[in-house]
């Protein structure tokens, strides 16, 4: 999963029936795994209820269809979670070298930041 | 599977129902190349059922492996990361 910031929403009428009746946020991650390619956003489908600036825990792949119920959704994002905090211990992976930080701009919005 | 290390943790309350229960951790991906052992930037968040502690060496399991790591065969998880082994040495 990736955590990410939902930065705004997508409407459409004219859609794929498979995701008719579905809400899709645009999410930004905080914290980027995959894709593989950077990407600056993902469209994901959103089954719990997230906002407009809240953060969130995002399900990539199969995994994401499955949890519509059925695999054949043409989708491949969901909202997993919103996040409520987000504890690090930045120290724990430093290893002799550089304390981990979220990039610039790209703190959670309940970072907890402990020694 | 990535070898990582454990940052720390994530808390959410409001959830899909079928991430329910499941620790959410943010783990570090680390790889070793000439320069030695390092992190290398990437960050996800894996569902833990091992009860591993912020600072641990972990592999992380991707997709379907990571469903597996939940229950067998299982497709209703909603994780598509998952913490499988704590690493005691290499």
């Amino acid at each position: 999963m990736i955590l990410g910031r939902v930065v705004g929403q997508v409407w459409a009428t004219r859609k794929n029936r498979w995701v008719e009746g579905k809400k899709l946020l645009i999410v930004r991650p905080l914290a980027w795994f995959r894709p593989d390619h950077e990407c600056g956003h993902v469209v994901a489908v959103d089954p719990v209820g997230a906002e407009v600036g809240q953060d969130v825990v995002v399900c990539l792949g199969l995994p994401a269809r499955r949890a519509l119920g059925d695999a054949r959704h043409p989708v491949e994002a969901s909202i997993a979670a919103i996040v409520d905090r987000v504890e690090v211990h930045a120290d724990a992976a430093a290893d002799g070298g550089p304390r981990f930080e979220f990039a610039h701009g790209s703190e959670p919005s309940g970072l907890d930041v402990r020694p | 599977m990535i070898r990582g290390v454990v940052l720390g943790q994530v808390w959410a309350t409001k959830r899909n129902p079928r991430l329910a229960g499941k620790r959410l951790l943010l783990v570090a991906e680390v790889v070793e190349d000439a320069a030695g052992r390092r992190r290398s930037g990437r960050v996800v968040v894996a569902a833990d059922d091992l009860d591993a502690r912020v600072g641990d060496a972990v592999v992380v399991a991707f997709g379907s492996g990571a469903r597996n790591a939940e229950e067998a065969c299982s497709r209703d998880v909603l994780s598509d990361a998952a913490i499988v082994q704590i690493i005691d040495s290499e």
